[in-house]
């Protein structure tokens, strides 16, 4: 049942200072044309104009340590780190409790991270090297787990916490089942945060939460069915939640071709649909879907000014600009011609 | 016979004293509601961008001109406006 969501007053008070400084957080990101320009210079050129914005310290700091790709990519997400911390510490009240929501998908993505460098047996440098302590788990915390020698021992140590449910499905073999439970844990927890608010702006985040775990289940799709997996396997998958859930679970299992007719009408099939009637590499139409979301998310940021979605949109924002950044890097370091890397690069 | 005891008896001046605190002090609530919001966001702003101190105090001003009609109403009413006389 809808829930309406009335302004009360003092409410839209506690967005005003944290959206007044986001709005001024984003006049400072990369500005879309210079992506553009990026693309025809090289690493080097792009690490000199990034000393230029916001990404200075960090780039001076690693600068000692690490060159080329490795020295953007690094920087660029000790940046994101810091920039979300920063959020956290000027949010207070229900602001800081969904972003703090928000941001915990970092928690997710560093528990991944530090399993994936356990179980092949990376350094506990190497680890670091890719953890963003944007979330919950501070960075002090993450260096005591990446120093733990076995997947097992990095288990224990979230024993008593949300996690530990998720991550006792390790059967020692593969991290797949232990990578999609924290998935299903972090939205299942999200999409409760964002159900329980009664702000103004809580209904339209809802809906980008379900829309993120709808896009996620399309993605999951096109992996698998494209692979020939059981529907059933596929289903097991899917994360729960999203508003087409019991579509899309329908879909797991259908040939690639019956599954694409089966996407025609819904509202990302206009991001796709050149793409997939050309049969292309499952990695483009991941791309046209995330710059969908990206996209939604920019489109939903302007709808309530004191509400959280202009936050919303410069978390995202942000992700996206260091998003766009590493696959250029990347792609300039691989030697990928240029179109390539453009049509990865997400603008509004 | 009620407008007589309100003008003779003096009570005339004690209502529109009355109005006159209400003209300025309920205005002055009204500006105060509506700076909450701006004050707490040119904060936010001045923060991140310490240039913008000038404009945001000015946007911050704003809603204080609501007071300045308050207190022309209330000036009027105490110093120009002589009913019944």
């Amino acid at each position: 049942m809808p829930v309406l969501r009335l302004p009360k007053f003092g409410d839209p008070v506690k967005y005003a200072y944290i959206t007044g400084r986001v709005r001024a957080k984003k006049t400072k990101l990369v500005p879309h044309d210079m992506y553009q320009r990026m693309l025809s210079m090289d690493i080097a050129e792009i690490t000199r104009y990034l000393e230029e914005t916001q990404y200075k310290d960090e780039i001076d700091e690693m600068a000692k340590d690490y060159s080329g790709a490795d020295l953007v990519e690094y920087a660029t997400f000790a940046n994101l780190a810091k920039t979300y911390r920063g959020l956290l510490d000027v949010t207070i009240d229900e602001p800081k409790f969904l972003v703090l929501e928000y941001l915990r998908r970092w928690d997710v993505w560093n528990i991944k991270t530090i399993l994936r460098g356990k179980f092949h047996g990376s350094s506990d440098e190497e680890i670091m090297k890719y953890l963003v302590p944007a979330g919950e788990l501070d960075l002090e915390f993450l260096e005591g787990l990446a120093k733990k020698d076995t997947v097992e021992e990095v288990i224990q140590a979230f024993d008593g916490t949300d996690y530990y449910v998720a991550l006792t499905q390790y059967d020692g073999h593969m991290l797949s089942s232990v990578e999609n439970a924290l998935d299903k844990l972090y939205y299942f927890r999200m999409e409760r945060a964002v159900g329980g608010t009664l702000s103004v702006g809580g209904g339209l985040l809802l809906k980008y939460v379900r829309k993120e775990i709808d896009i996620k289940n399309v993605i999951t799709l096109f992996r698998m069915n494209k692979a020939g997996i059981d529907a059933s396997i596929i289903q097991e998958n899917l994360i729960d939640g999203g508003k087409l859930g019991d579509d899309l679970s329908r879909m797991a299992g259908q040939s690639y071709d019956e599954f694409v007719r089966g996407l025609e009408g819904y509202p990302f099939w206009s991001a796709i649909s050149d793409v997939v009637t050309k049969g292309d590499e499952i990695s483009r139409i991941e791309a046209r879907l995330k710059a969908y979301l990206v996209r939604y998310a920019w489109a939903i940021s302007n709808y309530h000014p004191l509400s959280i979605l202009p936050v919303l949109g410069y978390i995202v924002s942000k992700d996206t600009e260091v998003s766009n950044i590493r696959k250029i890097v990347r792609g300039k370091e691989a030697d990928l011609p240029a179109e390539l890397i453009e049509e990865q690069v997400v603008v509004a | 016979m009620v407008v007589d005891i309100i003008v003779d008896g003096g009570m005339l001046y004690g209502l529109i004293a009355v109005g006159a605190g209400l003209a300025t002090g309920l205005a002055g609530i009204g500006a105060g509601v509506g700076e909450q919001g701006i004050g707490a966001a040119v904060v936010g702003v001045v923060a991140e961008e310490p240039g913008f101190l000038g404009k945001g105090l000015f946007l911050m001003l704003l809603p204080e001109t609501l007071i300045i009609f308050g207190l022309a109403v209330s000036l009027i009413l105490m110093f120009a406006w002589t009913p019944f006389v």
